[in-house]
């Protein structure tokens, strides 16, 4: 036994635990040192210090009748439970709890496609269910569809999808949670309940309309703690017949303003898949002069940037673009946007990329065919899971921050100057340099990244991890920048950001949390929600 | 099941295979039902029915091979991979119930840099032991 759950003795504990058993079998029920283990997380910042999430024991039902059954004995016992999908959440948390001594909630054996429809376009899985399990469902099928995964894509949608996760291909699909149609909730009184048209008996487009009748609380599911997820629905992609390329370049630094009002025009109109940015002067960071002036304090000017980007005989910002449809289509649409683009922007260059029919081979996975460098990550593009992602992680992993800001060139420039600024101190300036490009995983928003590593025997190393986390947090909210999602150990940080009206948001949730589980059964402090019984624990779980 | 003689075993079988001076090797060790070598660490030549050779990404080896053969019970996996090959393994193992029973870390091929580890994953969940 590692450690016990709040407010409960050894003796009552020892009873909680035969009673999981003889709910769900001995032998899914855990709670020695050893097996616990996997469900520490691995990527911690605070691993083996007094501020790691441990939890005391771990439960794996089979079926929905088990997560109830599950459930109703936590309640009895007031013992908190942390649900997990397949615990992959590596950089956010992985598979730890919010509160030390909570029981985790292992969902992996709840592993089956319930159903995948490709005339329909939609599938319903269990959270157990992992991305590779979808597209193998898919494959071994012969259906006609295309799904969108993360990178890696060992995780679940269930998962994935309630921690508002993305993935890389067209903008209604690679927002997760946005994409997302239908659930079935176990309620922290055991009770089941369906959303939207699952609510209505003999429906049959649960996955096909979301909304149902009246308010829809599917929102209070996804990084929140009103219940436990034990089915969920996701649109898909048909298979699109073509897939194609093309780079466009500008010269000047300036010139990425108008380059992104031309993307979010692209985008928005839904004309093109994710768009990827890139600046080809990161490959100057190796000049110490260079990296000098783009991490200067204030940062560089543009005619300093230019002056850079000449001498090096590089043009100063590019994009990726992707283009799905018919092959007409797709060619149409890159047309259009080389149109739109170069005859806006002087200097710009475009060039035609591959292009080929879908599905793609295993060699055209490997994105090693373009005649420039491309910045895709092709098998995340083309909805293919993959692992390969784990090759370039260094360290024992890393934490992540990744602020969201408007879509505009202007607001790029000011983050990377406020936040190069800002972590300075911890000499992770490089992250927010002056060719720093904003992601643009989510649909309607940018964002841009902290990742510092961890690492296991190296505690002034996460010291530092972990202060510069909580600067970055601090400092983005004082210009409008908030994190979108958070390792339990930040989940306080970046809540107490979200105050506007004397974090009303915040009351709001908690109140219905004391309504509906009043003894925080499911996940306290989860998304900063804390239940009246845990709330003095915020800030110093 | 692999058992403590035949970790014992692989343990001394493990650093030759990196030295790549087994070219001739013509079995596996005893108790292993499969060995994957990463060949960022390991040689490449070294051959058999169920030898698994990779560059570092697990995927294909995962998704192909190792995925339906451990939701089956039994079987035991050698390898000699990166740490951070192995970090991805051993977390779809332990979901497998599976479980890296034995890990050492082996010398850089050309004496410098990080060295790949040696390891056994075993079954452990009553539900996939045999």
């Amino acid at each position: 036994m590692a450690v016990l759950p709040p407010d409960l003795g050894a003796s009552a504990f020892a009873r909680m635990l035969e009673e999981f058993r003889g709910a769900i079998g001995s032998e899914w029920v855990w709670s020695s040192e050893e097996d616990l283990g996997p469900y520490r997380d691995s990527f911690s910042p605070v691993w083996n210090l007094a501020e790691e999430r441990r939890a005391s024991a771990a439960v794996a039902p089979e079926n929905v009748e088990q997560v109830q059954a599950i459930v109703r004995i936590a309640g009895t016992y007031k013992v908190p439970l942390f649900p997990i999908s397949t615990g992959k959440n590596f950089g956010y948390g992985g598979p730890s709890p919010n509160v030390t001594g909570s029981v985790v909630l292992d969902l992996k054996r709840l592993n089956r496609v319930l159903e995948v429809d490709d005339k329909r376009n939609f599938a319903l899985v269990e959270p157990g269910v992992s991305y590779f399990d979808l597209y193998r469902e898919i494959e071994d099928r012969g259906l006609k569809l295309m799904i969108d995964c993360p990178d890696p894509g060992w995780g679940s949608p269930i998962g994935n999808s309630l921690e508002r996760g993305i993935g890389y291909t067209m903008p209604h699909f690679r927002d997760h949670f946005g994409a997302s149609c239908g659930m079935e909730v176990v309620l922290p009184n055991g009770e089941l309940m369906r959303t939207g048209m699952g609510a209505l008996p003999g429906s049959n487009t649960w996955q096909e309309y979301k909304y149902g009748f009246g308010p829809d609380p599917a929102g209070l599911f996804a990084q929140g703690n009103f219940g436990i997820v034990t089915k969920m629905g996701f649109r898909l992609y048909p298979l699109p017949e073509h897939y194609r390329t093309g780079l466009i370049t500008v010269p000047r630094r300036r010139d990425f303003v108008k380059l992104v009002d031309h993307c979010n025009y692209l985008s928005d109109s839904f004309l093109c898949s994710e768009i990827k940015f890139a600046s080809p002067l990161a490959a100057l960071m190796s000049d110490p002069d260079f990296l000098a002036l783009a991490t200067r304090p204030g940062g560089p000017s543009d005619a300093e940037m230019d002056a850079a980007a000449g001498k090096a005989g590089l043009p100063s910002w590019q994009v990726d673009l992707q283009f799905f449809g018919p092959e007409a289509a797709t060619k149409a649409n890159w047309d259009y946007a080389k149109d739109r683009i170069l005859s806006d922007i002087p200097g710009a260059e475009a060039f035609d990329g591959e292009h080929f029919a879908l599905p793609a081979t295993a060699t055209q996975l490997l994105n090693t065919g373009q005649p420039y460098r491309s910045n895709i990550r092709r098998h995340g593009a083309l909805g293919v899971p993959s692992l390969e992602m784990w090759k370039i992680v260094g360290d024992d992993g890393h934490v992540g921050f990744f602020p969201v800001l408007a879509r505009s060139g202007e607001a790029v420039f000011e983050m990377q100057r406020v936040m190069c600024d800002a972590l300075r101190e911890f000499g992770m300036e490089r992250f927010f340099n002056a060719t720093t490009a904003p992601l643009y995983w989510h649909s309607f928003a940018f964002q841009m990244v902290l990742a510092p590593s961890v690492r296991r025997d190296d505690p002034e190393h996460n010291a530092r991890t972990h202060a510069a986390m909580k600067k970055a947090v601090a400092v983005a909210a004082e210009h409008g920048w908030g994190d979108y999602r958070a390792a339990p150990v930040y989940q306080d940080d970046v809540a107490e950001t979200y105050s506007f009206n004397n974090h009303q948001l915040r009351r709001f949730h908690e109140e219905l949390k004391d309504s509906i589980d009043p003894d925080g059964i499911i996940a306290p402090g989860r998304g900063g929600v804390w239940p009246r019984r845990f709330r003095h624990l915020r800030g110093r779980a | 099941m692999i058992n403590r003689r035949d970790l014992l075993k692989w343990s001394a079988v493990a650093p030759v295979l990196l030295g790549g001076s087994a070219a001739s090797f013509r079995k596996l060790p005893e108790g292993v039902d499969a060995l994957v070598l990463d060949t960022r660490h390991v040689r490449r030549g070294l051959a058999g029915p169920m030898v698994h050779a990779f560059d570092g990404d697990v995927t294909q080896l995962w998704f192909e091979t190792l995925d339906p053969l451990w939701r089956r019970p039994g079987f035991v996996l050698g390898g000699i991979t990166g740490a951070d090959a192995l970090f991805v393994l051993k977390r779809l193992a332990w979901d497998r119930g599976r479980r890296v029973v034995s890990r050492s870390q082996l010398p850089a091929r050309h004496g410098s840099g990080t060295g790949p580890l040696s390891w056994v994953i075993a079954p452990v969940h009553p539900s996939v032991k045999v």
